[in-house]
């Protein structure tokens, strides 16, 4: 659950997700992760470079500050769940009842 | 005098602007989402509402957790589409209503409502992944709509009590505009999904036959629950249904519900019912 201890553990974290909505960011954030990343720290750091959702979240990231840097990475939403899940997309796909709405 | 015709709750799943945009409507599993809202845009496109006043969330993308209102409303005359990290999406800027959107303001603080007002800001898919399916986007959308962005991402959200009163406190506000508009109520959000923890990708189909026919029939039922049971019962993210009660509480206290579709291909079940 995102609360208040949360979001104040995740602010910065989820600052720097939050700035890929804009394309300048992203752009940098593609050619130069590290550059992008300087105001992180180490930890912060290696979890982005990992794209380690389940990690992130249980960190203090937003599951919609995540997603910014999902779109700017090109992973889909059922990637992310199944990540989430402990499972393969291709598990977590036999579990639902129309796999190719994505 | 403004008058409110009717209502709609609809799911705001992003992948419904995607299925959109991409021109998926034939698309087999697509087709049952997109024949879901026909009914939704004939009626809209028959009754002619002035304004769509639209109950949906943002998601991190126009407010941040710096400054995260938990009531806020959009007072422009017009607003841009908001970069959620992929770029915009090809349709044109929104039109706003400002000035009934200022008199419903003044209306609600009046009725102790202290809401967080905005102006000349982005709007995300909270909003406009629903609204492509029932309006024209082509050569212009055919009115105008007022945004009421509500928390649902960050603990303590409002009460589905608080956002049911918030409703009736909308109704009677548009009802005491002057100028003769048409008005239709939109509520989104849900219906059951979860998309983070051990319990991601949870649905219940039971419950949200259930909560569609509570909302018809026993909206204080619904707002009698508290957030734990919605997120209990829905997962945590279809605890955004709440959203739906701000819409309801707004309408007439028996509705008539025209039509309903029901479709869970992937991880969020993707729901609309029109309301009259």
């Amino acid at each position: 659950m995102f609360d208040l201890e949360r979001s104040a553990k995740g602010l910065r974290l989820n600052r720097f997700l939050h700035s890929l909505t804009q394309r300048e960011k992203r752009e940098l954030f593609l050619r130069d992760p590290e550059a992008a990343m300087k105001n992180l720290s180490e930890e912060e750091r290696g979890m982005v470079r990992r794209l380690d959702w389940k990690a992130m979240q249980d960190y203090g990231a937003s599951f919609f500050c995540l997603e910014k840097l999902a779109r700017t990475k090109g992973v889909t939403n059922p990637e992310m769940v199944a990540h989430f899940r402990g499972e393969t997309l291709e598990q977590f796909l036999k579990t639902r009842r129309v796999p190719g709405a994505r | 005098m403004a008058r409110i015709i009717g209502g709609i709750g609809t799911s705001h799943v992003p992948t419904i602007g995607v299925a959109f945009d991409k021109g998926r409507h034939e698309d087999p599993d697509w087709q049952p989402l997109f024949k879901g809202y026909e009914p939704v845009a004939k009626w809209l496109a028959e009754k002619k509402p002035d304004v769509l006043f639209f109950c949906f969330n943002d998601h991190a993308t126009t407010f941040f957790f710096d400054h995260y209102p938990t009531f806020a409303l959009g007072v422009s005359d017009e607003y841009r589409i908001a970069d959620e990290g992929m770029g915009l999406r090809p349709i044109p800027r929104l039109k706003g209503h400002a000035k009934l959107a200022r008199h419903i303001a003044k209306s609600l603080v009046n009725e102790e409502f202290d809401l967080t007002l905005f102006q000349d800001l982005p709007l995300d898919h909270g909003l406009h992944s629903p609204l492509t399916m029932m309006w024209p986007t082509k050569p212009d959308w055919p009115g105008a709509v007022i945004p009421l962005v509500v928390n649902v991402l960050q603990q303590p959200l409002p009460t589905p009590r608080r956002c049911y009163k918030l409703g009736k406190a909308i109704g009677r506000a548009i009802r005491s505009y002057p100028d003769d508009l048409k008005v239709a109520m939109v509520g989104t959000g849900g219906l059951s999904h979860q998309m983070i923890g051990e319990r991601a990708g949870f649905n219940d189909e039971k419950w949200d036959r259930e909560f569609l026919d509570l909302i018809e029939r026993d909206p204080e039922r619904l707002a009698a629950m508290s957030i734990e049971d919605f997120m209990r019962l829905g997962g945590n993210e279809g605890a955004e249904v709440i959203m739906w009660l701000i819409m309801r509480g707004a309408l007439d206290e028996r509705v008539k519900k025209l039509h309903q579709n029901y479709y869970l291909p992937m991880t969020t079940a993707m729901a609309v019912a029109l309301f009259e």
